[in-house]
Parts: C-alpha cells; structure tokens; sequence
C-alpha cells in the first residue's frame, strides 16, 4: 500500500510545545517495556505522525486511548521523547478531529 | 669452519610454539653447532625478563652473533637488534627465524614434521648468522626544508605548522585559489564557523610567515636527489611561466578528495531539483531567508544518503565516506535556522554521526526533521512527475514499515568522497595507493601518515574521507614527523642494501633496468672503464637487482649470495 503523506499533520496534532515524537530514534525499548504490550503506540504511530501518515494514526485510536500513562517507556527512552504528553497531544487531536469535542 | 660465538634462543610462544614444535629436542639439535655457544629456550622471549638474559649472555660469553627463533619477523626483528645493540652487538648480526607463522601454526597436526621443519630452519638461520658483517646504518644529511603539496585546510594549517617549528617550506597549489573544498563552504560543523574565513585566515598567517614560499597555479613537475635531499622542480603557469628548483628534506602530500558526481539518471541526477550535496549547501549557505530553487520557493527537502559510498559489490566505493551523514544533518539544522517551516526527510541506511556529531543529529529529530531507513537493495527511486513535482518512493525499514511516497520540492543526494584524480603526481612520488583510491600510510594506527617512500608523508582527505579537523590534525602530525627528521640535520638508513663489486661489472645495464626506485648509476672508473654504482639511500634492498646480475657481480649486504646459499644449503640438508 501506499501511504498519502500530509505534511503539516505534526503541526496539527501538536500545540504544545512539549510535543516531540520526532525525536525519537526507534531503538523500540518503549516497546519492550510497555505493561499493556501496545505494539503501536508510541514508537510506530509517532512515526506516522511525523511522516503525515494521517489515516494511519487514525486507526491506532485504541491504543492512543488505551495507554496508562504509566511513564515506564517514557523514564526509559534514551532520547528524551515525551512520550505521555505526546500521548496526551494526540488524545487531544482525537477529541477534536474525530470526536468534535470543543474547547482545548 | 669459521669460529663463532652464536647464542641462539628457541622461543615457546606461552604454547604457540611448543604445542606443535618440541622446542628441547629443536635446541638439542642446534647446540651441536661447534659455532654454538648458547643455546636456549625461553617461554617468551621477547619478555623483558629472557630479553635481559640474552643481553647478559652476549656480554659475558662475548657473542659475536644471534639468532631468536620465535615468531615473524615483522613482529620483532627490531626488538632483537635492540637486545643487541644495548649489550654491544653489531645489531645487523642478529638473525629472527619465524618458528610461528611459517612453522607451528601452519603444521599443526604434524609435530614430528614441524619439529624437524623447525630444526631445519633455525639451522639455516645460525648459517646465515656465521657469515654476517657487521654493518652500520648509512647517514644522510637533511635539508631543514618541506614541500607541502596542495593547500587545502590540511597543506596550509601544516605549512604554518613546519615554519612555527623553524623549518624552510615550499606551498605549491595546483588552483588559482587556495583552501580547497573548505573555501566553498559557508556555516561549517562543528563550531558553526564559515568555512570561507578559516581559509582567509590561514592564508593570512601564511603571508605572515617568511619562511613558507607559496605558489599557486603551481605543480611538481620532477623530483630527483635522494632522501634527505630531494631535488623538486616546481612548475607555475599563467603569468609567469617558470620552473624553479628547490632542495627539500620531506615531502607532505595534502592533495584531497574529489566529491562524488553521480551518473545521469542516478537517483533522479539530472532532473531539475536533484542536487548533490555541495550543491545544495552552496544553495543553503547563500541563502538569507526563506529557501527559493529557480525562482520557486522550497518546501520540502528529502537527503538520500550513501549516494556514491559504501557501494557493496557493485562500485569502486565500498567505504564509508564519514563526513556526509553529519554534513547534511548540519545543512538540515542551518536551512531550519533561515526557514523553519521547511519539511526535511532524510532516508539513510546508517546513520553515522559519530562521536559528539550525535548531537546535531538528536537536535535535527527534536526540531520536527523526519528520518526514514532504507535497506540497501530498496534503494528509493526519483521521478518527476507529469505535473513537475518531484516524487520520492522509499519503503521505510523503521516504523511505519510502509512504502511511502514523498512529494517534494528538492532531492539531495549526500554524495560522498571519491579519491581525487592526480595520476601525474602519483607517478612522480611513487605514491603507494590503496585498492580504493587513496593513499596509503605505513601503519594506520602507529605510522598514521608516513608512507613506504623516505621522506613523503600524506595528511588530510588524500589518505581517506575525514571532515576538516581530522584533516588538520593529521596535517599536524606530518608536521611533528617532519620535524622528527629534519631538525636532527641527520637521518639513518637502513644499511641492508645492494652493493656492485667493480672488478666484476661489466656494465651491462641490466640492473638499472630492473631497479623499481631508480637507484643504479653509473660510475667511472680508472681508465675509463664504466660500472654500475648504487646509491645507498636511494636503494631500498629489495634484491631486485642481484638475481639479474650475469656477473654476479651485485650483493645485497646481509643477505649476500653466500649467506643465501648458506641458508639454502642448511634447509635441504638432512635432520638427524
Ligand atoms: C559539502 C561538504 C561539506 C562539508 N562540511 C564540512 C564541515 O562542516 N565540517 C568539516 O569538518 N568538514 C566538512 N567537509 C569536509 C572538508 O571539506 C574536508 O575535510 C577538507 O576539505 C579536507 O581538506 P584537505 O586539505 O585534505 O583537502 P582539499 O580541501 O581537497 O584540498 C586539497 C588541495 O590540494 C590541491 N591539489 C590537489 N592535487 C594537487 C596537486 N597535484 N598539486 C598541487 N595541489 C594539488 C587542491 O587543488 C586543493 O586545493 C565538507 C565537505 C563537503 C564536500
Ligand atoms: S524508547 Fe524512545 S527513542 Fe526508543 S523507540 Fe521508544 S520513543 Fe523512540
Ligand atoms: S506510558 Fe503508555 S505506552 Fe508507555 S509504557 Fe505506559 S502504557 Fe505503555
Ligand atoms: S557518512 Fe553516512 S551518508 Fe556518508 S557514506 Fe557514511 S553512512 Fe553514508
Ligand atoms: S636492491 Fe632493489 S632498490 Fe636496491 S638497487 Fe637493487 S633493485 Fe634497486
């Protein structure tokens, strides 16, 4: 398959300034360690938001939801990513784009 | 029998040796020699330990000879002539015969045979060592001058280092301009300098400097003289069209790299928007705002990396180019400092900014820049598309796992380093150059720039791909080297070299045809009969010449006819 690419979307997912999935470097330790075993979330769909993979992150909305937001990848993570407020940032995404949620 | 007093010491290896080899039956078998006053075996002879007992043996049984019989010579002969030479023995008596290499490791399921195998060789080392001479090292005096050729960031950061240490230096520089690749370069890695006013710079304190002579639009047209004293002629064009000679002591060769040119088609090379990497960080570095590319403004900008390095089977580039990765990482973080909204994809197979370089690299990530692997045999594919817009297909090894379709304004290829083509140069130094391209030094960790030739070292990207600081420091390092030599006044050579016996030439000019260095002369004699001469520091022993001799008339001292047919005749005599 290939994938339609929309550049902007990191702009759009992220507000704060916190956000960074692009800093990961996908060594996958995150997701060695992540209790729920989520295969996805953060490493890939951190990928496919930097890559503007759109319909990609949309289908991962489970585990965007799914997360504890336990920190025991993010404590781990050798470059410094944030993952839990990235998590957070895309929740948000969802709530706006997907739910139509108002507000911030 | 000639009268000797020879040692000799038949070394275990801590088992390398005597796991293979009966070592006692090996000493046995020699100490029946009547030359033979000792002999012994030792667990580790180059230990400090047995080293002090061969010394105190040579001093208390006055030996006149030596022989280790251990592992290859490359490894130790000079630790042995060192044994020698401190306890007062001509070092040039010392014989190392490779018990190791060429004995017990390549017959290690034969004990009998390499034990006998070994007898044999020790024995012909001990016939060698009853004919040797004592010999001392031939000195040559050294002009306290350099030629530096090619001012790049290596050739003028050395000059001023050799006049700094009080030495003479010739500059030649083939360009109009000096400074090389870095005189292009705007905003460099890593200190953010410009590379343009390092290179004004450097060329200011070498005009600061009286004792470097620099010439531009200059080549070597010739070098003649031998070590120590090399003749070079210098040859400059444009204006004044003139050839001058200088006596020079070294010789550092900083000539460089070339930047690979991708083929027509490679990646897309050739369609509009396709750049290389200087051509990109030129577009880059003289860019004050926001990125325009033939009047149209940039968006979007994807690197492919590896382009002409680490090629496989498949190209004369199998090496890493070094410099590249970090360099477009760094293009990436300039262009976002002058235009932040710019999308940056780079797809790379490794990625290799190494040591503190990682830095810019984690930077670049957090910035919001997108980095996608390739394998090697996906390699992405460039098209443009019917609507102009540049297309870049990859499939990516890294999360997404997908093949995705990039659409962008710009493609660059970071293409790597490429040995620069200097054939002439080549020729007229007898440079030793690597199955890649590039030249050689002796030793890469403990000899890093001098080369096989006396006197001519190489620094900079001429000996493989480094950024500009590895350059410099390597530059620096010929500098020390050529101080080494050149401020003693003196240099010792090897005396192991050929001589002509006179009475037996008849100057056929056989050997002045066979000699690769070009060290045979003719000489006059009385009555004006001609011979051929060798000139002992130009000779490089290689024993080229003396088969060749009908006359027999050449030798290569320590290894003359005699002492190899002693040696011969040793090995193909019985054991028992
Ligand atoms: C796009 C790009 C960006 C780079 N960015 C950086 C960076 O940011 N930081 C960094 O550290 N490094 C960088 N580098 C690497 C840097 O350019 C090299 O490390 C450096 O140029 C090597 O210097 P050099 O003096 O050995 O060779 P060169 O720069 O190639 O200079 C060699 C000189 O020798 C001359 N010459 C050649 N043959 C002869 C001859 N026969 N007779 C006389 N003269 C001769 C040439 O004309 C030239 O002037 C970059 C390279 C490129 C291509
Ligand atoms: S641990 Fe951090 S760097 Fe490693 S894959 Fe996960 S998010 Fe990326
Ligand atoms: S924060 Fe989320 S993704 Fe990370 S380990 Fe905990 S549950 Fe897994
Ligand atoms: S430095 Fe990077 S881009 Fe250059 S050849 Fe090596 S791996 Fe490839
Ligand atoms: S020994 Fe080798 S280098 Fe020396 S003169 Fe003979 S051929 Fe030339």
């Amino acid at each position: 398959m290939t994938a339609t690419l929309q550049p902007d979307l990191a702009e759009r997912v992220g507000m704060d300034p916190a956000f960074n999935p692009s800093a990961c470097m996908n060594c996958g330790i995150c997701t060695a360690i992540c209790p729920l075993g989520l295969r996805h979330l953060p490493r890939e769909v951190f990928a496919y938001v930097v890559l503007g993979m759109e319909e990609e992150v949309l289908q991962h909305q489970e585990e965007v939801f799914s997360c504890l937001l336990c920190k025991l990848c993010e404590v781990s993570c050798p470059a410094g990513v944030h993952i839990t407020e990235n998590v957070r940032a895309l929740r948000h995404y969802f709530d706006r784009n997907v739910f139509r949620l108002q507000g911030r | 029998m000639s009268e000797r007093k020879i040692g000799v010491y038949v070394c275990q290896c801590g088992g390398n040796i005597s796991d293979y080899v009966d070592v006692e039956r090996v000493r046995q078998a020699v100490a029946e020699d009547p030359d033979v006053v000792v002999a012994r075996t030792a667990m580790f002879t180059c230990s400090d330990a047995t080293q002090d007992e061969i010394a105190d043996d040579i001093k208390l049984d006055d030996l006149d000879g030596l022989v280790v019989a251990s592992c290859s010579p490359k490894l130790h002969t000079f630790t042995f002539r060192g044994v020698a030479r401190r306890a007062g023995l001509n070092p040039y008596r010392y014989t190392q015969v490779n018990l190791r290499e060429q004995d017990s490791w390549a017959h290690t399921d034969d004990r009998l045979g390499a034990t006998e195998k070994a007898i044999r060789l020790v024995r012909a080392g001990i016939a060698r060592t009853r004919l040797l001479e004592p010999l001392d090292p031939t000195v040559v005096e050294t002009v306290p001058r350099a030629l530096v050729i090619g001012a790049g960031i290596a050739g003028l950061r050395a000059a001023i280092g050799l006049a700094d240490i009080g030495l003479g230096v010739v500059l030649i520089e083939r360009e109009a301009e000096v400074g090389g690749h870095v005189r292009e370069l705007g905003t460099m890695y890593p200190h953010d300098r410009q590379g343009q006013e390092l290179i004004s710079e450097l060329l200011g304190e070498v005009r600061r400097r009286e004792g470097i002579a620099l010439f531009t639009n200059a080549e070597l047209v010739r070098k003649g003289g031998t070590f120590g004293n090399y003749e070079v002629d210098i040859r400059t064009r444009g204006d004044s069209n003139m050839t001058r000679r200088f006596e020079v002591g070294s010789i550092i060769v900083a000539t460089g790299f070339d930047s690979y040119l991708p083929e027509e088609g490679e990646y897309g090379y050739g369609i509009p928007g396709v750049l290389t990497l200087p051509e990109f960080k030129k577009l880059v570095d003289a860019s004050e705002g926001p990125l325009v590319y033939g009047d149209r403004p940039v968006r979007s900008v994807a690197y492919i990396y590896c382009v002409g390095s680490r090629q496989g089977e498949s190209g004369p580039h199998q090496y890493c180019s070094r410099f590249c990765c970090t360099s477009a990482v760094h293009t990436d973080l300039e262009l976002r400092a002058k235009a932040p909204k710019v999308h940056q994809y780079h797809l790379y197979r490794d990625m290799r900014t190494y040591g503190r370089y990682e830095l810019l690299y984690n930077d670049s990530r957090e910035k919001g820049s997108a980095y996608l692997k390739f394998a090697p045999d996906t390699p992405p594919e460039v098209q443009r598309r019917g609507d102009g817009q540049l297309e870049v297909r990859v499939h990516d090894q890294l999360a997404s796992q997908e093949e995705v379709n990039l659409d962008v304004d710009l493609v660059v290829l970071v293409t790597g380093m490429v040995p620069r083509s200097n054939q002439e140069l080549i020729q007229r130094l007898k440079l030793p150059v690597g199955r890649d391209g590039f030249f050689n030094e002796i030793h890469p960790k403990l000899r890093p720039v001098e080369t096989v030739v006396d006197g001519v070292a190489i620094c900079g990207a001429c000996q493989f791909p480094k950024t500009a600081g590895e350059s410099v420091a390597s530059g620096l390092a010929a500098v020390s080297w050529s101080a080494a030599m050149l401020k003693q006044g003196r240099a010792e050579l090897d005396p192991q070299v050929a001589t002509v016996d006179p009475d037996l030439c008849t100057f056929c000019g056989v050997c002045m045809e066979a000699c690769p260095y070009g060290a045979i002369g003719q000489q006059e004699l009385g009555g004006s009969r001609q011979v051929a001469v060798i000139d002992p520091a130009t000779c490089k022993g290689c024993g080229g010449c003396a088969p060749l001799c009908p006359e027999h008339a050449i030798n290569v001292l320590g290894y003359t006819g005699r002492e190899v047919e002693a040696m011969i005749e040793s090995l193909a005599a019985g054991v028992a």
